[in-house]
């Protein structure tokens, strides 16, 4: 028990650092959530992570809060999830507040502004360099048909503006087909 | 204390009706200015403020909505009915997923799932490579430059994202312009 509660709040102090980060939609908490929890500590694989940033993406709520819900639960249950939410959330609560305060000296300021455009210029590298390594997370699937089912899933959302939830399900209808396929692969091989 | 549970009430709608980015949009402005919260004005200001800003956009609006109206109360209440559907849907979401998460089918259905998220990262990174290295049509050059060594201090030398993005804050401000 006692043990339990310590790896939740390590949870609350980790979400709690990396919510200061928080840029491009959250997107670049998926890619610090690669670099220490997939390549140093080794705590879940790129496919685990992948299955939490599928699931909290489509689920409604914002992403971040899903994401850090759905982790923090697999790591040490229902105490984990609610104190991996509140750490992520506790640093765009304190910034919004300041500048909700500082409101017109925050948009007016010329210094802010130049700041944010340098942020925004690295936002797409950050999460280029997450998605270039969970590209290499291992795949069951053929290599051509990992890549098609990728092109599809960027082609929907960004040519035809199709709703993310959409997309994940189109993933899941893709996915029965390959269960069945999986399925009827076995039963011949008997 | 009405206000405050109407904020809550109010951020809870635009929690379970919103799938994350811009589509929340229409909705929070509604809300605020029927409430008369905010002006649409101010919704535009705080929409482009919560987007420059870490977090993302709707806990940010549920901030910035709820000190104007009711104080820190306020924000805690608009923060928590945006992310009631994390503690309600997602939470049950969480133990399905667990408990099934080693079956066949689970599995199968997985693996041909995370490519086309892959797929759906994708088209952020295009998206944000358009809107941010680009201003009034013209390519801006301080960006790419700043981008381009971003990716470089993230693939070959390994930085954390944190020291990265302090990186380019200063960076942004010596060489950047306002836009």
């Amino acid at each position: 028990m006692r043990e339990k509660l310590r790896s939740a709040l390590s949870l609350y102090l980790y979400f709690f650092k990396i919510g200061w980060f928080t840029f491009g939609g959250g997107w670049s908490i998926v890619a610090q959530m690669q670099t220490d929890f997939v390549e140093r500590e080794k705590r879940i694989d790129g496919q685990e992570l992948l299955d939490i940033v599928s699931v909290g993406r489509s689920l409604p709520g914002t992403m971040i809060g899903n994401v850090a819900y759905l982790f923090g639960y697999h790591m040490c249950g229902v105490a984990g999830g609610v104190l991996a939410v509140l750490g992520i959330i506790t640093p765009p609560l304190v910034i919004l507040s300041i500048v909700t305060v500082f409101y017109r000296a925050f948009r007016d300021s010329a210094l802010v502004a130049r700041a944010l455009v340098g942020v925004r210029a690295v936002v797409a590298p950050v999460i280029l360099s997450a998605v270039w390594k969970l590209m290499k997370a291992g795949t069951a699937l053929p290599k051509i048909a990992f890549a098609g089912l990728m092109v599809l899933g960027c082609a929907m959302s960004y040519i035809f503006k199709v709703s993310s939830v959409l997309v994940v399900l189109c993933g899941v209808a893709a996915g029965g087909v390959y269960w069945l396929l999986q399925r009827r692969k076995g039963e011949s091989g008997k | 204390m009405t206000t405050v549970l109407q904020l809550f009430w109010s951020f809870l709608q635009i929690g379970f009706t919103s799938f994350g980015g811009l589509s929340m949009i229409p909705l929070i402005n509604s809300e605020m200015v029927g409430h008369g919260w905010m002006t649409s004005t101010e919704v535009s200001d705080i929409v482009a403020i919560a987007e420059m800003t870490p977090g993302p956009l709707g806990l940010n609006c549920a901030t910035f909505a709820g000190i104007r109206v009711a104080g820190i109360l306020g924000a805690l209440a608009a923060n928590l009915g945006m992310l009631t559907p994390t503690f309600t849907v997602c939470a049950a979401a969480a133990v399905f997923f667990e408990r099934f998460k080693k079956s066949r089918v689970m599995g199968d259905i997985m693996t041909a799932v995370r490519p086309v998220c892959i797929g759906l990262i994708w088209a952020v990174i295009i998206d944000l490579c358009l809107t941010n290295y680009t201003a009034g049509g013209s390519v801006q050059w301080a960006g790419v430059l700043i981008g381009l060594g971003g990716a470089y201090l993230l693939l070959r030398r390994q930085w954390s994202v944190p020291r990265v993005i302090c990186l380019a804050a200063a960076l942004g401000m010596i060489f950047c312009k306002a836009g």
